[in-house]
């Protein structure tokens, strides 16, 4: 394992992978385990599918989905699936993985991750739509909790039951975003702890890692934490990893996510080296437990 | 109760700010209007209004990156 707070667990900590961070990439591809691609960049570019096959070569590479809507009443874009099974025949990544969102209706485009009433109808639609996945990708993806501004309307379960009863119901695997388990729980008044504590341990297999900042509205103003991708993850972040990987049975892939304001490549680094660490204090209390 | 007219619902608030200010102005009004249960109805009268807002701000950011990006 490259760098520090090597563990008996096989655990694994990468990078997304952005164009701006390419060459960074490049460069220390001896300390960065896997990398995570944005799989829907990639969709329609045949030499940009070639050219993640190439890298896929190099280390292990996940692909992310961010636009098929699986967390809802429809199903998604029949087209939107194929483009997906066909990148992934193309690149064999080691995994693929899309977000527990809805992002359309019709033919209103809502251009980002939002989340669904989190009712049993939701649950039994996403497992519809996970099953139609895994049908024509060949393979179901993990399924990622995202982060909201809005306590999703029309609600009868709370984040945690409702991820643990989804999982249930379509046998996927969690990737867990800790920003995204960290922001919603600050923003709704839940402990972050307590609510990593109530899902299935056994069930995660993947994380990812970022930062994000304060913002404020209304009268009198309110302010939540936005999940943007902008900046470091923050202490919390790290310590729900901790907590993470000292619960976990599994080998854990952790992803630090950046899609902006990109520090020097070092920075990222120290960012994946205080994850390591962070997975060896938990996997060491496991062992001493 | 989710359903799909309910995600139609959804969607046309976070993205359209008349459609918002309408239904800010009478939630169970323009729900009803839309077609929604009763049940619908009365759950989108306890919406949270400052995430709403914050959240078709932040939406509308995105949609508007993706713009300048293509």
């Amino acid at each position: 394992m490259a760098g520090v707070g090597a563990n008996n667990m096989t655990d694994r900590v990468g990078l997304g992978w952005r164009p701006e961070l390419a060459a960074g990439i490049f460069a220390h591809l001896d300390k960065i385990e896997v990398i995570e691609v944005i799989a829907d960049d990639y969709f329609d570019s045949a030499s940009g599918a070639r050219a993640i096959k190439t890298l896929a070569a190099q280390r292990p590479v996940a692909l992310h989905g961010i636009s098929l809507g699986l967390a809802s009443t429809s199903p998604p874009q029949r087209k939107r699936l194929e483009k997906m099974a066909r990148l992934v025949e193309k690149v064999r990544p080691e995994s693929w993985s899309e977000h527990l969102a809805f992002v359309r209706a019709g033919d209103i485009e809502i251009g980002h991750l939002a989340a669904p009433p989190r009712s049993s109808s939701t649950i039994d639609g996403t497992a519809a739509n996970l099953d139609r996945a895994r049908a024509t990708v060949g393979s179901l993806p993990l399924v990622e909790n995202i982060a909201t501004l809005i306590d999703p309307p029309a609600s009868d379960l709370d984040e945690p039951a409702w991820l643990t009863k989804t999982l249930n119901a379509s046998g996927s695997k969690l990737l867990l975003d800790l920003h995204n388990l960290y922001a919603n729980s600050v923003n709704f008044g839940v402990r972050p702890g307590e609510f990593l504590a109530r899902l299935p341990a056994h069930k995660i297999y993947q994380v990812h890692i970022s930062g994000g900042k304060w913002i404020h509205d209304g009268d009198p103003p309110h302010q939540r934490l936005l999940d943007d991708h902008l900046h470091d993850p923050p202490d919390p972040v790290y310590d729900l990893l901790a907590d993470l990987a000292e619960r976990c049975p599994n080998p854990l892939t952790v992803i630090l996510e950046r899609d902006g304001s990109y520090p020097p490549m070092e920075h990222l680094l120290a960012q994946l080296n205080r994850a390591r660490l962070a997975l060896a204090k938990g996997r060491s209390a496991k062992a001493a437990a | 109760m989710n359903t799909p007219e309910m995600e139609r619902f959804l969607a046309k608030i976070y993205v359209d700010a008349d459609a918002r200010a309408r239904f800010l102005a009478a939630p169970y009004v323009e729900a009803a209007r839309a077609g929604l249960q009763e049940e619908q109805c009365r759950a989108l009268e306890k919406i949270d209004r400052v995430g709403l807002e914050m959240a078709a701000r932040s939406f509308g950011r995105k949609r508007e990156r993706k713009r300048t990006r293509k």
